[in-house]
């Protein structure tokens, strides 16, 4: 056990950058396999941290060196705490086998350099983020992940056809550098806003360190709530960066695009790591707030928890009905991922409604963190692999694959049955814990809303499984039959990367009720006894909330089996008899307009107003300095006089500086006189 | 290891140099483009030895006698070091940049005249470019309100005869333009030291603190802040910046934005250090213009499809934030604003060049005709990008740490000026967005998407010779190592800054 791996954690990956170039000078296959292998490195130092969770009161650890002295102190260093360790692992290790992954999937494309620059960056920045011990460096590894997203979007940068993503026709493709870009201004809004909250809480606490943030709450929450309002505007400030790199509503339509860059990127970056960075802030900041109201009595405190949780249902559901209509394989899981991020936001908010749901509402929304990360990587390496055999981003072209893909369907049923939430699987454990903890804050109409997710959850699940690997051939599948394309199995790397996440979901599933205690004891300890909040009485789990659980997903699932699977009834035929299913299948499939609504609002927006800025704006300002100021000191006589061009143009202008100068002296004296 | 006159040296060197390319240029012809770069290097490397001995706090201090009234003073100390330091580096990188620039632009306008013509074209841009290090060395070490008004007026002219002789389409009338503007500016200034010297007797920087509490401060300060402003294109004031920025050769380019910028570096100097309670009146005001310029510069910036238009245009967004950070009068707020200058030359510097690049090789300014540039000029591409980072604050680059002190003490100011001053710190970060979204949108359309066939079948599009995109990566170095590590520059400005 030594501090000195969660250092090397973050600081390997990013040796990784600039090496990549100089390591493809050398060789190809040395950068492929040496970038890999500092990732492998990343992986096992983290795992080294794992050790800590099973001594508790060694922790929280804060080693840090001198970064910044003046004007602003600031050590750059690493927290060590049970929250750290376990998205340190959840980072590093998953994005190993992504990877590993890639070596298969990216074959023979040609800036692979760019790529593995792109991604070793963007490990070490996750890293940084959640190893780092104060809120800039955080906000740091943030903002490089942000980076690193825009850049691994928009990797087709010259936007061949086959990258688009969207349709089919009429509904607007979007192309992979557009993608890009969409992502960058979108989750940017939400960092700079992010960014304007950190710094009023400096201005108050005078420290960026995360320890010393909770140990001073003390003094800097009853100062900031003496000004009515600024807790609540700090709370808004501080979740609209979460809520933008989170793809939480309403700044969750830009994920859905980001599945334009390749298939990895989508499972490591828009599914299992940098969307959870916002999860990972929102607990980092709960003590805080969770003081700031249940101690020190702050009412505007409360705020924090209410928008969290609305936030966070409201998205878990507003997402999942999308989900319902996508035909693109990715794009449907990505649906999911913003749904099943909505889950864990609405456990940490719930964690503070309540003073006794602090340690159900944290460990829950981190536990689903976990077990969706691994999950949602595996579903996407297999979309992935599916895409890549069925060379289409539809799943209208798919079909029928299972018997072509038989290890794929089976890695790909695990992490479904996962996501859905049936039992012993590690969704189905930490769902309903989050459900429990949402119950046990008695508000009942976010309960209402989580299980009503549930069953949409379990419906588009099958579906999607169903429209992959069931049915009926599509039109695709057979003509590639019939070319003789090779249908089967990817690249060994890709099946071997998704049987290992397959078999560690299947671990996770069974050893849960093994972690869960052990993370809720390194959670209690590390938040209640070392921060000194109170501990309420925690109720006693009811049967109720996972009988309820597994009934809402035999609702969801049972129809969605029997359109898709067994075929007895026809969903376009429903559809058709159906006219309020049918504008309601509108409605989710144009993603509840918020999307247009953008495009509309600030795309033409900025579209309509730039031009009338330089026409009403810059060109009479223009006007007035260039051609009536000279005017209006019209010396024609002197001007006429002067015969040749060029002199007259300069005697004139000459004239007009002479004047100033007049002026000027005349404004002075009478400055002096007045005096 | 004290080397004489070291400070007087840095300004007296690329004057003599450029004498000597006046002089000797029948006979060394087209060899005398390697003497501005090599000069600088000398000058650049005398500069970090002033580094040294400033570093833990102390100052470099030369005094030359110059007339009754007036000392030719020069002061190296935490504050002036580091703006010269940098943007000597620019000079001394923009002057290999120029090599080839130069050429292919005389070749343009000049092709048709006879050799010696050209031969008379090319010497002129490389005397009169060294006046430029000169000039800025000048303003940033001058104690003395007279020499330092002297410099900014000498800065224009290498401008106007630089623009006029191998400037863009429409020169005469801009170089003009940007002449008088820059007359005019200088003469505010120029007024307000006047004005100090009638109250104080003395044009001394040093003596103004004497001036605090004098009724009269306000006056000087408005002059001195009216005569900058037109430099700093304070929103209405920056309407020459669009036509300047854009007609001027691009290597020259990043200079422009040093010219523009540098007042931010006097009215800290001038104003802010010696007069820091009769200043305060100005700081409201300040902030709010300089909030209306981020925001109508990025809209105006947005609107541009030239791309060198685009980058002048930015500029006038870019240099607000420093002045939001002055205007905050707190001393983060004022470091940081130093900080965000000197981060903003140096990425402006890079984007300016990659524009210039740009235009080099397609010979197209107009955004609309390009796209996919990437996969061709893989280099240049980055290199935008690059400068893009510098500009909307994204690490590792240095604009990330600079914005981040500077919104730490527009913060400390806004919480304190509860509500109007949190408002407007809440919408300044805010705009910090428009940046975002003009510089990648920018990107987008010149690098990004399918390649133009006209420009795929075109062989002369490819990265520009090294000595066009290396200088340019080494600021960017330069600005990943302040990103990264901005201790020493901080320590620096913290020693002068610090004392408020």
């Amino acid at each position: 056990m030594d501090v000195i791996f969660a250092w090397l954690c973050w600081i390997f990956p990013l040796v990784g950058v600039p090496l990549s170039p100089v390591l493809a000078r050398v060789h190809p296959k040395l950068r492929d396999y040496g970038e890999v292998f500092l990732s492998f490195l990343a992986a096992v130092c983290s795992v080294m941290l794992i050790p800590y969770l099973f001594h508790p009161e060694m922790l929280p650890i804060d080693s840090s060196v001198t970064w910044l002295t003046v004007p602003i102190d600031l050590n750059l260093g690493v927290l060590v705490d049970p929250l750290s360790i376990v998205m340190a692992n959840v980072v590093a290790v998953i994005s190993f086998f992504i990877m590993v992954y890639s070596v298969g999937y990216m074959k023979g494309s040609p800036s692979l350099t760019r790529w593995w620059m792109f991604m070793n960056f963007f490990i070490g920045g996750m890293l940084l983020l959640v190893l780092s011990n104060n809120l800039l460096f955080l906000f740091f590894g943030w903002k490089i992940v942000g980076l690193c997203s825009w850049g691994l979007i928009g990797f087709y940068y010259n936007d061949e056809k086959k990258y688009w993503i969207g349709g089919p026709p009429p509904t607007k493709c979007t192309s992979p550098s557009h993608c890009g870009l969409k992502a960058m201004i979108m989750t940017s809004a939400g960092d700079l806003l992010l960014l304007g909250g950190i710094l009023i809480i400096y201005a108050y606490s005078g420290t960026l360190n995360i320890l010393e943030l909770y140990e001073t709450a003390s003094t800097w929450i009853p100062e900031m709530s003496k000004s009515s309002g600024l807790i609540t505007l700090t709370v808004v400030l501080l979740i609209a960066g979460p809520v933008g790199k989170s793809a939480q509503f309403p700044l969750h339509e830009w994920l859905p695009e980001a599945m334009a860059g390749p298939g990895p990127v989508s499972a490591l970056i828009h599914a299992a790591t940098m969307v959870k960075s916002g999860v990972y802030l929102v607990a980092r900041l709960i003590p805080i707030f969770f003081y700031g109201y249940w101690v020190a009595g702050c009412t505007e405190a409360l705020s924090f928890f209410i928008l969290i949780a609305w936030i966070g249902a409201i998205t878990a559901f507003v997402a999942a009905t999308q989900g319902m209509t996508a035909v693109e394989l990715k794009k449907a899981l990505a649906f999911s991922t913003v749904s099943q991020i909505g889950y864990m936001m609405l456990a940490l908010g719930v964690a503070g409604l309540t003073m006794s749901g602090l340690e159900g509402g944290f460990t829950s929304g981190i536990s689903h963190l976990m077990s969706h990360a691994m999950f949602k990587a595996a579903l996407f390496l297999c979309a992935g692999s599916v895409i890549h055999t069925a060379g289409s981003i539809y799943m209208t072209d798919m079909g029928s694959l299972k018997k072509y893909m038989p290890f794929t369907w089976l890695f790909m049923s695990i992490a479904a049955l996962s996501l859905m939430g049936v039992p012993p699987l590690p969704g189905f454990w930490s769902k309903d814990a989050i459900l429990a903890s949402v119950s046990a804050s008695h508000v009942y109409s976010l309960f209402l809303i989580a299980l009503i997710t549930v069953a949409i959850t379990s419906f588009y699940t099958v579906r999607f499984m169903a429209m992959t690997f069931y049915g009926e051939k599509s039109e695709n599948v057979k003509k590639l039959e019939k070319k003789g394309a090779h249908l089967g199995e990817p690249h060994f790397t890709m099946v071997v990367s998704c049987g290992i996440l397959a078999v560690m979901i299947l671990l996770l599933g069974f050893f849960f009720p093994l972690i869960e205690p052990l993370l809720h004891e390194n959670f209690i300890f590390s938040i209640f006894e070392k921060l000194h909040l109170p501990l309420g009485h925690h109720e006693a789990h009811s049967m109720l909330v996972p009988v309820l659980s597994v009934a809402f997903i035999a609702i969801g699932a049972i129809p969605s089996y029997l359109i898709y699977i067994s075929a007895r009834f026809d969903p376009k035929g429903i559809l058709e008899k159906h006219t309020s299913l049918k504008a309601l299948h509108k409605f989710f499939w144009n993603r509840w307009y918020i999307d247009s609504f953008y495009y509309r609002f600030f795309v033409d927006g900025m579209i309509w107003l730039l031009p009338r800025v330089v026409k009403y704006v810059e060109d009479p300002v223009d006007r007035a300095f260039h051609v009536r100021l000279p005017a209006l000191l019209n010396f024609k006589k002197v001007y006429d006089k002067i015969k040749e061009e060029k002199v007259r143009e300069l005697s004139y202008n000459i004239i007009y500086i002479l004047i100033a100068m007049l002026l000027l002296l005349l404004f002075i004296l009478f400055v002096v006189v007045m005096k | 290891m004290m080397i004489p006159y070291i400070l007087l040296q840095t300004i007296i060197v690329p004057v003599i140099a450029s004498l000597f390319i006046l002089i000797t240029r029948r006979k060394i012809g087209r060899k005398s483009k390697w003497i501005p770069g090599i000069t600088l290097l000398y000058t650049t490397a005398l500069l970090f030895i002033v580094a040294i001995s400033v570093y833990p706090g102390g100052e470099i201090h030369e005094d030359y006698g110059w007339g009754p009234q007036v000392m030719f003073g020069l002061l190296a100390d935490g504050l002036s070091l580091p703006v010269a330091l940098i943007i000597n580096i620019i000079c001394t990188a923009l002057s290999f940049y120029s090599l080839h620039y130069v050429e292919h632009r005389i070749e343009i306008i000049y092709g048709e005249e006879d050799e010696k013509t050209q031969l008379s074209y090319h010497t002129m841009y490389y005397w009169l470019f060294l006046l430029f290090p000169a000039s800025f060395m000048g303003i940033a070490f001058a104690t003395n309100l007279i020499v330092l008004y002297l410099f900014i007026e000498l800065l224009v002219i290498p401008l106007y005869f630089i623009m006029s002789y191998i400037g863009y389409v429409d020169r005469f009338r801009v170089a003009m333009m940007c002449f008088l503007w820059g007359i005019v500016g200088g003469t505010f200034v120029l007024f307000g030291s006047v004005l100090v010297y009638s109250q104080i007797g003395s044009f001394e920087i040093a003596e103004l603190h004497t001036l605090a509490g004098n009724p009269m401060v306000f006056w000087i300060a408005l002059l001195i802040l009216l005569g900058l402003s037109t430099k700093l294109a304070i929103f209405p004031l920056h309407i020459w910046m669009r036509w300047v920025h854009a007609e001027h050769p691009t290597c020259i380019a990043g200079l422009l934005a040093v010219y523009a910028n540098i007042g931010a570096y006097v009215i800290v100097r001038v104003l802010i250090l010696p007069l820091y309670d009769d200043f305060k009146v100005f700081g409201l005001p300040l902030m709010v213009m300089a909030l209306l310029t981020m925001v109508y510069g990025s809209l105006l910036t947005l609107a541009q499809d030239d791309v060198k238009r685009f980058c002048a245009v930015s500029t006038i967004s870019q240099i607000s934030y420093s002045l939001l950070g002055l205007g905050a009068l707190t001393v983060c707020s004022i470091e940081g604003g130093m900080f965000y200058f000197l981060s903003h030359i140096l990425g402006k510097t890079i984007l300016f060049s990659t524009a210039g690049i740009l235009v080099y090789t397609t010979g197209i300014r107009d955004m609309r005709q390009m796209g996919g540039l990437a996969s061709k000029m893989p280099i240049t591409a980055t290199l935008w990008i690059f400068g893009a980072l510098i500009l909307s604050a994204l690490p590792p680059l240095s604009g990330f740490a600079a914005e981040w002190v500077l919104f730490t003490g527009i913060f400390k100011f806004g919480v304190h000026a509860n509500p109007v001053g949190l408002i407007i710190a809440i919408l300044g970060i805010s705009a910090v967005i428009l940046t975002i979204v003009y510089t990648f949108t920018a990107a987008k359309r010149i690098f990004f998407g399918p390649l133009k066939p006209e420009l795929a079948n075109n062989s002369k599009i490819r990265d520009p010779p090294l000595s066009m995109s290396l200088p340019l990566l080494i600021l960017a170095v330069i600005s990943i190592v302040m990103g990264v590590y901005p201790k020493p520059l901080l320590d620096l400005l913290h020693s002068v800054i610090g004392l408020l």
